[in-house]
């Protein structure tokens, strides 16, 4: 563990707070979205200084910052980065960035407030990604809701959009009661097992928590605890169903960035399977299954949805399964492949959104019986949805490649039946795909007033080649990223392997 | 020398990005810049052929090593991928040969699309195509090959819906890809398997290790590779998707259906012949496939008055006759037999619009003597024996069906039970309201409200209270009399529909299915 001079994590929490608040100062409208633009590229900048800083051969946790937060609890301002969460920072930031500039000109009424907005949520998804402290954790986990409730409550597209925003508060909500109990159940554990009294043996650091040892029965607990809180972020089926109302009801450029945020499955990946390791030995077939009937569930569903941005939100809840399936398999190449697959996601399934959202833009309406035969007035657009689905359905030379063959192979290494299910999932996906693609944009143009619909514009073009060009190189160079997480990764699945209650996970 | 294979599939690449970034971005437009399109596409691969033909003098006379190899693409735990490339043997020579059509396709199109909306498209998805065959020859290792093979697919995807205003077209187009998806989905898997047991993917290092494994595991893998090769070859139950593919421009219908792509399955079958050695099994099975799409193709070929579709039935005949072959073992044979059925059927399609021009006034054939006796016999000819619709009513339909049960169930069931929030729908939008509540008087509820709970249990309460409620009312209240007999009939009648349900074949596969799933 080395200090760094410049706190680079905290930076990457602090600038975008500064710059909403800064935005919230300046007079004119024109010079607040713009400093709005350059915080987020300012963000995007640290972002990528870090990954380019960040040892690749060290595999545990680097840049951190630890400082008392609350001494009674033994809370800390505590941060920290290793190969498995690095690279969501650009990610997010590259989101973010995107994000600004696809709302540019379509936010009309209290435009300052909306990007104010996204900045707090850009800053408490960074606390996500870096936080050490569990209770620090909780609290960036859940400084994600307000902006979110505001940005859907606000400027909702649908009808029912107040009652899209409260449905998604009140899920997460729901979702972060089993994770607060069980952080409290850690840190009581660790004060139990090394005898001391109850406040000053507490311990929310997460490294200090990964070596408390832990009762079998307590890690079953803890893991069921994680997973249902995680779950309903991720989303796995049943608890799925916030995802298309939100992708409905939600301005479009908000719904690409909740469904590139793999906050859920980032945190079954980070948390819930090391804090609970001999436990998600165990079962981590069970929570595989979840992640195969979401696959199959959301892919079939999607088969019949009349609407695209409805279409995409379930093609974007099977892939999450087949990532779910991918962690719960628990080999280095599915685990590789889940990661590479989510911070696929973050480009790809976003700009797919953010496509459907210039369409919803031009026409009022992503309803199949409102659109069709798009390709020929929209080219370039029809283009785009083209490469980014040719992207999500893993075809070679995208980055959809690599992540979909690895996490293919890890699948059938820890179980055959669930590889076949896979292979099932992707032929299902590609038709739900394809189908929607024939009914958009493809045949005759059905309504003479989509005849004069604008091609897309400079800064929508833009939009979509910077995911473009990350799809391609990393669709070419994938060892790249691969091998940045490696170290981490096999630290990770070393942890959960090597003991000996856990034998029986092979087949 | 040797590693100017890389250059093979590099130069077509280049040229389908070139061409695809251009065009995206409006620098070429048109008909003014067709010339710098053809050139591009043109030159690309020309070299590749030039490379190619001199490779191929090199083995001829000096010999060369059978595979170069170079970095590591992918490398995780002990999964290493590298780029590996066949600079020797059959590869070599059937990529020479794919190379020259290339070349006089890319030659010939440059004439034919003259003035065509697509133009720029077209060459685009010709280049992408010339990189996925090379890829897909050349590759030493079944990620390659499969890289190859999944993006040719997707090329002939881009060219049967060449004509994307045209609803035909591109539902064709559709059907082909998802039908291709399949074969990708079986490559997959044998090349997964082959990892997992042999913990090799290379073409050349598969035949010395095969000899470990038990017979089961060395027929499941062969039967993974056999049906993407099916799929690719059009064989037997896959067949109809060929006819489909009839949509595209006719030097795209020469290139993808009468010469090159059509021919991977059976080059796979090649790649993959250590293997059917040890199965006999499975090359039975290839025989019989084989010996059955020959059939199928030649009696459905009989009755086809189109020109293009004759043709194509008459490749697929005769790559059933391929299959056959192999099945049986005579790979001699098969080669030759492959090598000149590329070159004839490229040319009979090529110029199959011509001779259509040719003899535009003289009227077809007359019937051929078996359908002129037997009409039961045309019939099936001309619906081609129903192949379509019965895996349509097999898969399709039951798939579909599925999907939409699904659908009903997560818009009926799931979302109310995960819970809408209420509160929005019940607001008090008045004080009278709020007091009204206050005082517990619910006269905007809908519910009987005499039992009226909160939380778990007082909401449990209040649910038994009502449903015996509801019985008391209509069963006891309103006497034993009809209601009674009407209640237990409409009882008994959803019964029988739950179980007509449950029966229905989709559940039971699909029961069956999880079954061998968890089995497994």
């Amino acid at each position: 563990m080395t200090m760094t001079f410049l706190p680079m994590l905290s930076m990457l929490i602090g600038v975008p707070v500064v710059g909403a608040l800064i935005i919230a100062f300046v007079p004119n409208i024109h010079w607040a979205k713009k400093i709005a633009l350059m915080t987020a590229f300012f963000e995007l900048l640290i972002a990528i200084m870090l990954v380019f800083s960040f040892d690749r051969s060290n595999a545990s946790f680097q840049f951190i910052e630890q400082y008392a937060w609350i001494p009674s609890l033994n809370a800390e301002f505590f941060l920290g980065v290793d190969g498995i969460s690095i690279l969501f920072f650009p990610m997010t930031a590259l989101l973010m960035f995107v994000t600004i500039i696809a709302s540019w000109s379509n936010i009309q009424h209290l435009t300052r407030l909306h990007f104010a907005l996204l900045l707090l949520l850009e800053s408490a998804t960074m606390g996500v990604f870096s936080a050490l402290d569990m209770l620090l954790f909780f609290l960036f986990w859940e400084a994600t809701l307000p902006p979110i409730f505001f940005l859907i409550g606000l400027w909702g597209i649908g009808a029912k959009r107040s009652q899209a925003a409260l449905k998604y508060t009140l899920f997460m909500l729901c979702g972060g009661v089993p994770l607060l109990f069980a952080i409290i159940l850690l840190a009581v554990n660790h004060a139990n097992q090394f005898g001391e009294s109850m406040t000053a043996g507490l311990s929310f650091s997460f490294p200090v928590l990964l070596n408390t040892p832990m009762t079998d029965h307590l890690q079953i607990v803890i893991l069921l605890l994680f997973v249902l809180g995680f779950a309903v972020k991720t989303p796995l089926v049943p608890f799925h169903t916030w995802l298309p109302t939100i992708a409905m009801e939600s301005p479009t450029q908000l719904s690409a960035l909740l469904m590139g945020l793999k906050l859920g499955a980032f945190g079954l990946l980070r948390f819930a399977f090391p804090l609970a390791p001999s436990a998600a030995g165990h079962y981590a077939w069970l929570l595989a299954l979840f992640g195969a009937i979401t696959l199959i569930y959301g892919a079939l569903i999607a088969l019949k949805q009349t609407n695209l941005r409805q279409l995409l939100a379930y093609l974007s809840i099977s892939h999450v399964g087949f990532v779910t399936m991918g962690i719960a398999s628990l080999t280095l190449q599915s685990i590789q492949g889940a990661l590479f697959q989510l911070l696929n996601f973050t480009a790809i399934a976003s700009s797919l959104m953010l496509i459907a959202g210039f369409l919803q833009q031009r026409i009022g309406s992503t309803e199949w019986v409102h659109l069709g035969g798009l390709a020929k007035v929209v080219p370039r657009l029809c283009v785009f949805f083209y490469l980014f689905s040719f992207a999500s359905i893993g075809i070679p030379l995208t980055s959809g490649f690599p992540a979909e063959i690895l996490l293919i192979i890890g699948v059938f290494k820890h179980q055959f039946g669930l590889g076949i299910v896979g292979l099932l999932g992707a032929i299902f996906g590609a038709a739900a795909l394809f189908m929607l693609i024939q009914k958009t944009f493809l045949g005759e143009v059905r309504h003479s007033s989509n005849l004069q619909l604008v091609d897309l514009r400079a800064h929508e073009l833009w939009v979509l080649c910077i995911p473009f060009i990350f799809v391609l190189f990393f669709g070419l160079w994938p060892q790249f990223l691969l091998d940045i997480s490696q170290g981490s990764l096999t630290l990770w699945l070393n942890r959960l392997v090597d003991l000996p209650l856990t034998l029986s996970f092979t087949s | 020398m040797e590693n100017f294979i890389v250059l093979i599939p590099l130069f077509p690449l280049l040229a389908a990005i070139c061409i695809g970034s251009l065009q995206l971005f409006s620098v070429i437009e048109g008909e003014g810049s067709e010339r710098f399109t053809a050139r591009v596409a043109n030159y690309a691969v020309g070299l590749s052929c030039l490379i190619a033909l001199l490779l191929l003098c090199q083995d001829f006379w000096f010999g060369n090593n059978a595979v170069l190899t170079l970095g590591s693409w992918l490398s995780v735990d002990d999964l290493v991928i590298k780029l590996s490339f066949f600079t020797h043997g059959f590869s070599l020579k059937l990529a020479v040969i794919f190379a020259l059509l290339l070349c006089v396709v890319t030659r010939f199109s440059v004439n034919y699309l003259h003035r065509e909306a697509g133009f720029h498209r077209f060459f685009f998805v010709l280049s992408l195509f010339a990189f996925a065959m090379f890829m897909l020859v050349l590759s030493a290792n079944a990620l390659g090959t499969f890289m190859g093979w999944e993006i040719a697919g997707l090329c002939s995807y881009l060219l049967i819906g060449y004509l994307y205003n045209s609803q035909n077209a591109t539902h064709n187009a559709m059907r082909v890809f998802i039908t291709n998806r399949i074969g990708d989905a079986g490559f997959i898997a044998g090349l997964v398997l082959c990892y997992l047991w042999l913990g090799n993917i290379n073409w050349l290092d598969i035949p010395v290790f095969i000899h470990q494994l038990s017979a089961q595991k060395l027929n499941l893998i062969a039967l993974c590779f056999v049906i993407a090769a099916m799929v690719k070859s059009a064989q037997f139950p896959f067949t109809p998707w060929l006819a489909r593919a009839m949509e595209g421009p006719t030097p795209s219908s020469a290139i993808f259906y009468g010469a090159i792509m059509i021919h991977s399955g059976v080059y796979l079958l090649f790649l993959i012949r250590p293997l059917l050695e040890l199965t006999p099994l499975i090359a039975g099975f290839v025989a019989v496939i084989g010996l059955l799409t020959a059939f199928y193709a030649y009696f459905v070929g009989l009755a086809q008055t189109d020109i293009k579709t004759s043709l194509i039935f008459a490749t697929s005949g005769q790559l059933g006759l391929l299959f056959l072959e192999c099945g049986l073992g005579f790979w001699e044979l098969a080669t030759w037999h492959l090598c000149a059925h590329i070159i004839v059927r490229a040319y009979q399609l090529l110029t199959a619009p011509s001779l259509l021009h040719n003899i535009q006034s003289t009227s077809i054939q007359n019937a051929p003597a078996l359908f002129a006796t037997n009409r039961r016999f045309y019939t099936y000819a001309t619906q081609r024996f129903w192949l379509e619709p019965i895996t349509d009513w097999l898969i399709v339909k039951p798939v579909m069906n599925l999907a939409s049960d699904l659908n009903y169930v997560d818009k009926q069931i799931m979302d109310p039970l995960m819970g809408s929030p209420a509160p929005t729908i019940h607001a008090i939008s008045s004080l009278a309201q709020a007091q009204e509540r206050n005082i517990g008087a619910h006269l905007d509820s809908t519910e009987d409200t005499f039992a009226q709970g909160s939380g778990l249990a007082g909401k449990l309460t209040q649910w038994t209270a009502s449903i015996l409620h509801w019985f008391e009312y209509h069963f006891i209240l309103h006497g034993a009399s009809d209601n009674v007999f009407h209640y237990g009939r409409r009882l008994g009648h959803i019964a029988n529909q739950t179980e007509l349900t449950l029966l229905k074949p989709r559940y039971l596969v699909t029961f069956i299915f999880i079954t061998l799933l968890v089995a497994m």
